[in-house]
């Protein structure tokens, strides 16, 4: 137990210089630590999951996205990224398709508000 | 705490399209999302209350063509646009009755939760991913600006994906025996069980069809 306390503040200490021991992507710095640390523990974790966890949940998430933007930019308009290639790309997924059609939905909506709510601003 | 009156769990992907709530990652950060639900919770219920009346208005044309309906007088329009009519009427009537009760039970439950529970749920809906160091990545790979609702969605669709991780992870911990938190041997197996499955996009291996 005491191995496990001394070795994630060690390793907390090499990210911040700029790159775990065993971090796959080497050199860079760490982008996403804090934020998924929160989503480990929302999605069921621990409220401390492990740092090397994190390490490789943040590796798999930059993985996952340069593998969609180079699949979107291949397709629709070369060379761009757009909705509707990002939208094709999740089209066999059940979650991800609703998530993003819930989450472009709502900010429709937000946008919506927030400029009835500037225009009633606005007129008064 | 207002969250606990908003949606349904990402997780019920079955219920995924009809869901009117908001979302707490859309707002910029932690800070600011307290505005925002309480925002959309008005204008989302006045959605829903003004899209009847906008049908009902829209429709008076067809008023009579309903109730012409009603008589069985089938003159006026063919009956597969009647049928069309009829039933988008009638599932969009049913989506929002499904969406109050989905509501309705989500109070529920998050009323019911325990203080851990609801710390757990809390960081469940506010965790997001920060949309510049997104926009930052993604410009890095095309080499060109992309516009915010690329950054939206891709952030939205990475939270799902570490969701997915994640649960499988926990998966993989409860069948061998051990307890949380997670350790990379668990990440590693689920992550091999998901490239099984499919979930993980990998451009990098050359798939041979006909050998």
């Amino acid at each position: 137990m005491a191995d496990e306390e001394e070795d994630p503040t060690f390793e907390e200490e090499n990210e911040e210089i700029g790159g775990g021991v065993e971090g796959g992507q080497g050199k860079r710095k760490r982008l996403f630590s804090k934020e998924l640390r929160c989503m480990m523990y929302g999605f069921g974790d621990d409220q401390n999951p492990y740092t090397e966890s994190v390490d490789i949940l943040e590796d798999l998430v930059i993985e996952f996205i340069t593998e969609m933007t180079h699949k979107a930019m291949s397709i629709g308009r070369q060379g761009r990224v757009q909705v509707e290639d990002i939208v094709f790309l999740i089209r066999k997924d059940p979650r991800k398709f609703a998530r993003v059609k819930d989450l472009l939905t709502m900010n429709e909506e937000l946008k919506r508000a927030r400029k009835a709510f500037d225009e009633a601003n606005y007129g008064s | 705490m207002d969250n606990a009156c908003e949606s349904p769990t990402d997780k019920g992907g079955e219920t995924g399209e009809s869901n009117e709530t908001p979302a707490a990652p859309l707002g910029s950060g932690t800070t600011s999302t307290d505005g925002i639900p309480e925002e959309t919770d008005g204008d989302g219920d006045g959605d829903l209350k003004e899209t009847p009346v906008e049908e009902g208005e829209l429709k008076s044309q067809d008023i009579s063509d309903l109730t012409a309906i009603e008589r069985e007088d089938s003159s006026l329009l063919t009956p597969a646009a009647k049928k069309l009519k009829i039933d988008t009427k009638e599932k969009k009537e049913k989506k929002q009755k499904v969406d109050e009760d989905e509501i309705q039970k989500m109070q529920i439950l998050v009323s019911s939760f325990s203080e851990e529970q609801l710390n757990r749920y809390e960081m469940y809906r506010r965790s997001a991913f920060p949309k510049a160091a997104i926009k930052r990545l993604i410009q890095s790979i095309t080499g060109t600006s992309v516009s915010q609702n690329v950054v939206i969605a891709m952030s939205g669709i990475s939270k799902v994906f570490v969701g997915e991780v994640v649960e499988e992870a926990l998966d993989v911990c409860e069948k061998w025996g051990e307890t949380p938190p997670l350790q990379p041997k668990h990440m590693r197996e689920a992550v091999r069980r998901l490239k099984s499955k499919g979930q993980i996009p990998n451009s990098k291996h050359k798939k041979i069809i006909f050998f």
